[in-house]
């Protein structure tokens, strides 16, 4: 061992981070690589184990800590902090997690992926790891919810079974939203604290309690752990999650995950315990948890379902150890947790052999497996005791410290014999339980109509659970030598000063919790002697009087519920008509900004500005603008081709309105974008409905219709006079001396390496606007091509156009010629200009990229040109002609302009600078000569690419919606491919 | 454009003569376009401006950049280049869609088809 390897912060850090890469690599195996997957998972849980074994001689005077800078602006920085008791914990998920993983690669089937299960596998790991070494309070709710994402997944493993989902999504809803309330109380608690990090907040424990929202944040945190640690009423989720494969049962349900809100509340225990209010909440949890899932767990048919139960019980006796407040209540949690995951997990492990060899986990079916398999049925019985408390077991010690606190409670009003006896009587379930789950499934005659014949299990498939029984022997008989040091240093880390005197010993001579003990066992005993046949052959498989209470039931409920309430409010609020959508879309955005903006506006005339003489040209170009623009509007609905003309022309007076004010970059851009916009334009209009007078309409709908008309117009004029007045507000501002204007004027080249301010602007300052935009038009190409993959036109609109018919019978009428012929000769002329000239633009659109970044042009602009070399191939040729020649595959374009851009946004972290930070310099290229190559040149390539990708993508959109065959034509072409090939 | 002083007076009158013929070229053209009555008359009225009249400020333009920065430039004739290949294109799609209209309405004015 080097000093490298035993430095403190790379140890924590592997302990970590070993699990996440793991997972990773196990998500790239091949489908079926199950050794590999398992010999993986393996490796990463050991260098886990070894790491933290190693670190343990630092955290035995206190917590370790490696800070990593995360969100330094708001108090939040990513801390891996461990102490005794998260080392304890620690050493549990990864030690349990390396035998759950040698157990699994027999248990799982070779037919499952299961690289795929040991990734997530891994992965929770690695969340729980973050869990229990957070040194920060959101960083820890963070992961908290990574560990119900990943519950989620391996629980819905098998997701073809319908149990297996629904169990997944009951477990993602209670634990996620627990989750979130965790979320809200840390964040109060941080508040309250005045910082997040755990160690400031665990030494503010007496500001904590004296503040007004120590309620609030209290509830707020328990509800987060109680969600997750299954206590009432919180529980149902988690017999449910025994759908989940039998080692996440293991690992997950019984030993690791479920203690995460029990590692919460103690994390939190010396700052949030000892309260009333603690008492009052924690406590009754716990012993009614205790109590219901003892009782609810007698009567399981299932073995998975008992275990299930018995683990909400335990997390119960746990919750209400954790709830009395005192330290040595404290010392009994943190031992039956240890103690807890060592028998559960080695009975889940060893139900799932009982599952595996015999075919059926129903109790009332197995029988007399002594003889099968008489190992595995050994340590089943011994795991099963240590569950009941049979002394010199492990179980038996924890459980004798919870009944002395049960007796000893403190509270002087609470000095009555309640909790001693309902602690008594939930320990008499637990022994009846236990003994239900040995004598039904190992005693009595060998069963006959098993699925398959049992026998015993591989022998490193029975390890895990020969090592846990032999933990749970050894602790219980010599505890002070095993478990003692470590179980030390874990209550040290969080009473420190205030640990009690306690022993581990196993006698403690005949007192009172010894008789509790005793009577419990004999309890059970006679209990299930009497009522094993009731119990065996209760149908329901569960006790009766719980029905009302059944979480499940109540969940169901409220989730249909929540289900029927958003129909009708869907009902109510929404409509399927575009045109109340949009107009009540626009509606809303309208009251938005005039609320946003009422703040700002100062009045009209506050400005002082002068009107400048106009110039009788730019008068006439901008009434012709207009001119055109409100004859758009007037022939939109009945002559759309005349308006979308209309439209070009509105849209080349603002094009050369930016060349006369000398934004020659902007002209540029708006130009093409007009020629693209037209285009597709025109290419929409033969799909929407044709104008038919011959309808008649009567008058009362005639009034709707023009009332409907005046609203939308009155809406439109609203819209464009508010965004009028907007620019007119921003146009008449006095230019601040200091305003951001000048700072990029200045700037642009200095610290963008760029001329061309506007395009340093799109690609270098506000890159991230950038990002943004480009996504939003990602989107929107999407979009169209997933509307037209599916849309259907109207029955007047089915039939090829009358232009096309009428050709074609023309060409059809004589012998020597070919439907299509007179298409091809009207192009023919057209055709050649427009191929030859497909090289030229393509070039004008790198001159316009290269240029971009000094003068007019940039990725935007070229993306466009490049389009309409695009466009134009389609025009002149027909899509069948370009398509067997040239595939463009717009979305791959999409895909990876998106991905260069945000790579080249992330490349600025590998030199530590935030996202999207720039760098330039030039350089000398052979033939071209000089070139600027700032990086923000390959953030502009996306853009590019993007811009290429998205337009294209509507193009081919559009274009193959004209390639489906109507009706009255017949298939003198083979078919085109389809839509989803060529993209 | 502060450095058309420095032009020498005999090209300032040509760059100026050879912009306005061109421009006046083009106003004949539109006006044409707006006169003239049938459709197989007025495509023909815009190729003024197009072919000579675009030639003339073309011509005028690379005088003016040559003289003003001392060597030929051309890049102008790009222009000249690609007007020229362009227009025609949009003339024959024009006149095509014209010829099949009148011929599917059976105007009189158009010759029959060639092919009956």
């Amino acid at each position: 061992m080097t000093d490298t390897l035993a430095r403190p912060d790379l140890l924590l850090l592997s302990m970590i981070l070993a699990p996440w890469v793991g997972a990773v690599l196990a998500g790239l195996l091949p489908r079926y690589a199950r050794n590999g997957a398992a010999a993986l998972s393996w490796v990463v849980a050991l260098v886990g184990l070894v790491s933290a074994i190693l670190l343990y001689p630092n955290i035995t005077d206190g917590p370790v800590r490696h800070e990593i800078r995360w969100m330094p602006s708001l108090g939040i920085d990513f801390v891996l902090r461990l102490d005794g008791l998260s080392w304890l914990f620690s050493v549990l998920v990864l030690g349990i997690g390396a035998l759950v993983v040698l157990y699994a690669r027999y248990y799982m089937s070779p037919k499952d992926p299961v690289p795929r299960f040991f990734a997530y596998l891994l992965a929770f790991m690695g969340a729980m790891q973050g869990v229990v070494m957070a040194g920060n309070l959101v960083q820890l709710a963070i992961f908290w919810e990574l560990t119900s994402l990943f519950s989620f997944l391996l629980i819905g493993y098998w997701y073809n079974n319908q149990l297996a989902r629904d169990g997944a999504r009951m477990a993602l809803t209670v634990t996620a939203a627990g989750g979130l309330c965790l979320l809200i109380g840390v964040l109060l608690l941080g508040h309250i604290a005045g910082s997040y990090d755990l160690d400031v907040v665990l030494g503010a424990g007496d500001q904590i309690k004296r503040s007004p929202l120590y309620l609030p944040m209290l509830v707020f945190v328990l509800l987060g752990a109680f969600t997750k640690s299954a206590q009432f009423p919180f529980h149902f989720w988690l017999p449910r999650a025994m759908a989940a494969p039998t080692p996440v049962s293991a690992y997950l349900h019984s030993a690791t995950m479920v203690k995460a809100g029990i590692f919460l509340m103690m994390r939190l225990w010396p700052v949030l315990a000892g309260t009333e209010e603690w008492y009052a909440i924690v406590g009754t949890a716990g012993i009614l948890t205790l109590l219901i899932g003892a009782y609810a767990a007698i009567f399981q048919h299932d073995l998975k379902g008992l275990l299930a139960y018995s683990t909400i019980s335990h997390l119960g006796l746990i919750t209400l150890l954790l709830g009395l407040g005192t330290p040595l209540g404290f010392v009994a949690a943190l031992f039956h947790t240890l103690n807890h995951a060592t028998f559960k997990a080695s009975l889940f492990m060893a139900a799932g052999i009982i599952d595996h060899e015999t075919g059926t986990r129903d109790l009332r079916r197995l029988s007399g497996l002594r003889k099968a398999m008489p190992i595995t049925a050994t340590l089943a019985i011994v795991a099963a005791a240590a569950m009941a408390g049979v002394p010199l077991l492990n179980g038996f010690l924890s459980k004798e410290m919870f009944l002395a606190e049960a007796v000893s409670n403190p509270r002087d009003y609470d000095r009555n014999l309640l909790l001693p006896v309902l602690a008594t009587l939930a320990s008499t379930f637990a022994v009846l339980y236990s003994l239900r789950f040995i004598h039904q499934t190992f005693f009595g005659p060998p069963a006959q109509d098993l699925p398959s014949t049992p026998h015993e299990p591989p022998h490193w498939m029975r390890f895990p659970i020969e090592l846990l029984v032999l933990i749970c022997v050894v602790v219980g008989i010599i505890p002070g030598l095993t478990i003692g040091p470590f179980l030390a240093t874990g209550v040290q880390s969080v009473l420190g000063e205030a640990t009690p005197y306690y022993s581990l010993a196993v006698w403690h001579g005949f007192n009172l919790p010894l008789l509790m003990s005793l009577v419990a066992l004999a309890g059970g005993t006679v209990l299930y002697v009497l009522f094993r046949r009731p119990i065996n052959t209760n149908p329901h498989g569960g006790p009766r009087l719980f029905r009302p209470f059944d979480g499940v039931r109540i969940f169901d409920g409220v989730m249909n519920g929540l289900t029927a309430a958003s129909e009708r409010g869907a009902s109510v609020f929404g409509t399927n008509r575009l045109q109340p959508q949009l107009r009540n879309i626009i509606l809303v955005m309208l009251l938005a900004a005039v609320l946003a903006a009422l703040p700002f506006w100062s009045g009209l005339g506050a400005n002082g500005f002068t009107l400048t003489p106009p110039d009788p040209g730019f008068v006439v170009l901008w009434l012709l603008g207009i001119g055109c623009a409100l004859i758009a509007a007037w022939q939109a609905k009945y002559h759309r081709l005349a308006a979308v003309v209309m439209l070009g022309g509105a849209g080349l007076a603002s094009c050369i309105s930016f060349v006369w004010l000398s934004a020659p970059d902007l002209a540029t851009t708006q130009l093409l974008v007009e020629v693209v916009t037209t285009v597709l334009l025109l290419l929409g209009l033969r799909w929407l409905p044709k104008r038919q007078d011959a309808i008649h309409i009567p008058p009362s709908e005639q009034r709707r219709a023009k009332a409907r008309r005046v609203s939308d117009l009155l809406v439109a004029i609203a819209f464009g006079a508010f965004t009028a007045a907007i620019a007119f507000r921003v146009m008449t501002m006095p230019a601040a001396p200091d305003g951001i204007g000048r700072f990029f004027l200045e700037h642009a080249y200095e610290q963008g390496g760029g001329r061309n301010v506007v395009n340093v602007l799109l690609v270098d300052f506000r890159a991230l606007d950038t990002l943004g935009e480009i996504s939003v038009l990602g989107l929107v190409g999407l979009t169209v091509f997933a509307l037209l993959l599916r849309f259907r036109p109207g029955a007047d609109s089915l039939s090829a156009p009358e232009q096309q018919r009428v050709q074609r019978a023309s060409d059809e009428r004589h012998e020597t010629r070919q439907p299509g012929d007179t298409l091809q000769d009207t192009m023919l002329v057209p055709r050649v200009v427009m191929q030859w000239l497909f090289p030229v633009i393509v070039l004008f659109a790198v001159h316009l990229f290269l240029r971009g970044h000094d003068e007019p042009g940039g990725g935007f602009a070229a993306g466009i040109a490049m389009s309409i070399a695009f466009i134009l191939q389609y025009m002149a040729s027909g899509t069948r002609w370009v398509e067997d020649r040239l595939r463009i595959r717009p979305l791959k374009w999409v895909a990876l302009g998106l991905g260069i851009a945000t790579l080249t946004g992330m490349g600025s972290w590998i030199f530590g600078y935030p996202f999207l930070t720039s760098w330039f310099r030039y350089a000398e290229l052979p033939v071209l000569g000089r070139v600027p190559l700032p990086s923000a040149i390959l953030f502009d390539i996306g853009v590019f690419g993007l811009v290429v990708g998205s337009t294209v993508l509507v193009l081919i959109a559009l274009a193959h919606q004209s390639l489906r065959k109507p009706r009255d034509r017949a298939p003198a072409h083979p078919p085109a491919p389809p839509l989803e090939e060529v993209v | 454009m502060t450095d058309a002083a420095q032009l020498p007076l005999w090209a300032a009158w040509v760059v100026t003569a050879l912009a306005l013929a061109g421009a006046g070229l083009s106003l004949v053209g539109a006006i044409g376009l707006l006169r003239l009555r049938r459709f197989y008359e007025r495509v023909h009225a815009p190729t003024l401006g197009a072919t000579l009249g675009m030639g003339l400020v073309v011509g005028a333009s690379i005088l003016f950049f040559s003289l003003l920065e001392g060597e030929l430039v051309l890049r102008d004739g790009l222009i000249a280049l690609f007007l020229t290949l362009t227009t025609p294109v949009t003339l024959i799609l024009l006149a095509r869609a014209a010829v099949f209209r009148d011929r599917t309405e059976g105007s009189e004015d158009v010759p029959a088809d060639l092919h009956h």
